[in-house]
């Protein structure tokens, strides 16, 4: 800020950068732990590794019968891609509908779905688990994937971004005979293409990090996704904090990647939704 | 109107399908469901069918002494977190915001970074630290003689999650609030510094009055979520010491899936339901004087 002395600019940052510092020291901590023999996380030393060991990762790739992380892994990569892949389809489809193609009622139907942004998914945890069991979906990934695709936000979210294209250029598509989905396609979808990202990668990080729904509609450790198969190092690891925090390590891995690489996507779809009406 | 005119005019809602049907059989579906279930009496592990017993199971919910307690830890918390959590966050974007351009993206980044973190990690983390008898907070207060019994006390438990909450979603808040201050005319502050005022009275007379309206949606949104809180609860510690812990969320998880009497834990998303509503309705209608 302008007319601020340079000290009182230099000791404000001292404190941002120190808390900083703070709010990752739990990362590293964790990672640093899941280094330490046993003996030395129950007589604690210092924050740092005295004598370093790979063992506890060791002990858990090497037992895949016993710690599937794997397999976590695997159903995780596979339901996050799938969720994201269908959110995108259906709701540029969606969105494309209700911005686009001047249907008569598309004010009142958007009116409708985005009521539905203040109901609490957790709220039909309940009716959602009896229609899925109806379906015969529990214990199965498409329990995870097919409702993930009622999601309103992303309806919401790529709408306000189709309503900013001109319209000239569909006009001058279609008069060049450019059908309606070919329109949606060679020029709706490459023009939205920020808007996408942004979408998918937030569909992404949250169906990975998604708790509830794998806790609730999924019962074979198997068909476990990563947080909820870690979730059991709780009970089944109870006092083996080595064991546990490695295993938490590998599990925070690919989303702090993830979020590494897309930072300015996720943290500018965030900012986005608060300011936008 | 001609069929072919129909179709010129009604087509393009072909577009709208396959959206319709997934909002349709797992968004208005389930809520209506819910509603209807909560009138009924249904335990999946009886062989008894469903039955109808009216309001039986919110007058159950009213009477039970489970239900108020769970109400009122889960009161507890949002009254804890929501407004530390956004004091911090507005504290740390006015901190961030004052940065110079070129670093401040960095900052943003790492206070947000604990956002990316799933629930279940974070949670076995925190209860790392938390742990009694060796975990990382006791063995630093050590040296002083201090052990605190961070989650096993009743008084400290939810404190001791509000704090690891604070941790957990800081940066999302942060990160709208940042962006809300940077839309304030730079003019503004410009004007006030010739007229004399300094910071405190610039942050008071500017930065507030501009920021209102963002820091409401950030206050109310926080507010919804908290009131929906059950991860960190679940995984640190499970609803303890002596229930002090036990929210609304984790009780209805454990009506219906422990216990599986349906009807009695849609009745009670319900009356969650209810209370997040009343923010939620508050939210719309802030929306729309914007």
């Amino acid at each position: 800020m302008t007319g601020t002395p340079k000290w009182i600019r230099l000791l404000i940052e001292a404190l941002v950068l120190a808390g900083a510092l703070l709010i990752l020291a739990p990362v590293a901590i964790m990672a640093f732990t899941s280094l330490k023999p046993d003996a030395e996380i129950i007589h604690f030393e210092s924050v740092l590794p005295q004598q370093a060991t790979l063992d506890n990762y060791r002990e858990i790739l090497l037992n895949p019968e016993e710690i599937p992380l794997l397999r976590w892994l695997f159903n995780s990569l596979f339901i996050s891609v799938s969720v994201t892949m269908l959110v995108l389809v259906v709701d540029t489809m969606a969105a494309y509908a209700l911005t686009r193609l001047r249907l008569p009622g598309a004010k009142v139907v958007f009116a409708v779905i985005i009521a539905m942004l203040m109901v609490p998914g957790q709220i039909m945890l309940v009716p959602m688990y009896l229609i899925l069991n109806a379906l015969g979906w529990l214990d199965t990934a498409l329990a995870l994937i097919v409702p993930a695709g009622a999601g309103v936000f992303g309806v919401f979210l790529l709408r306000q971004f189709f309503l900013g294209i001109p319209a000239d250029l569909e006009d001058a598509a279609a008069i060049d005979g450019c059908t309606r989905m070919g329109i949606l396609v060679r020029i709706i979808v490459p023009l939205a293409k920020p808007a996408l990202a942004t979408l998918a990668i937030f569909t992404f990080m949250g169906a990975w990090n998604d708790f509830m729904g794998p806790l609730v509609f999924l019962d074979n450790v198997d068909k476990y996704t990563l947080p909820v198969g870690i979730a059991l190092f709780q009970t089944s690891y109870y006092a083996e904090y080595g064991i546990t925090l490695a295993a938490a390590c590998l599990a925070t891995t690919p989303a702090l990647l993830v979020f590494v690489f897309f930072q300015r996507y996720i943290i500018e779809g965030i900012a986005l939704t608060g300011l936008k009406e | 109107m001609t069929a072919r005119r129909f179709w010129r005019i009604y087509s393009g809602y072909l577009f709208l399908v396959p959206y319709a049907v997934l909002f349709c059989a797992f968004l208005a579906l389930p809520l209506g469901y819910g509603l209807v279930l909560s009138f009924f009496r249904w335990e999946m592990l009886s062989p008894a069918p469903p039955q109808f017993v009216g309001v039986d199971n919110y007058a159950e919910a009213f009477q039970s002494d489970y239900f108020r307690n769970a109400l009122w830890a889960t009161f507890r918390f949002t009254l804890m977190a929501a407004p530390l959590t956004v004091g911090m966050a507005l504290l740390i974007a006015l901190g961030v915001n004052a940065v110079s351009d070129k670093r401040r993206a960095f900052y943003r980044a790492a206070y947000f970074a604990p956002a990316v973190v799933s629930i279940s990690v974070a949670g076995l983390v925190w209860r790392f630290f938390f742990q009694g008898e060796f975990g990382m907070f006791n063995a630093w207060l050590e040296p002083w003689g201090w052990r605190v019994p961070w989650l096993t006390d009743t008084r400290l438990a939810m404190k001791s999650i509000v704090f690891m909450t604070l941790w957990w979603t800081v940066g999302g808040p942060m990160v709208v609030l940042l962006a809300g201050l940077h839309q304030i005319p730079r003019q503004l502050y410009e004007a006030a510094a010739i007229d004399g005022a300094n910071a405190w009275r610039r942050f008071r007379h500017i930065t507030i009055p501009q920021l209102r309206p963002v820091l409401l949606f950030v206050a109310i949104m926080n507010i919804i979520g908290s009131f929906q809180v059950f991860g960190q609860v679940f995984m640190i510690t499970r609803g303890g010491p002596e229930q002090s812990t036990r929210v609304l969320v984790q009780y209805i998880y454990e009506t219906a899936f422990t216990h599986y009497r349906m009807g009695y834990g849609a009745a009670m998303s319900w009356l969650l339901f209810l209370c997040i509503a009343f923010f939620s309705v508050l939210q719309f209608r802030l929306m729309r004087e914007r």
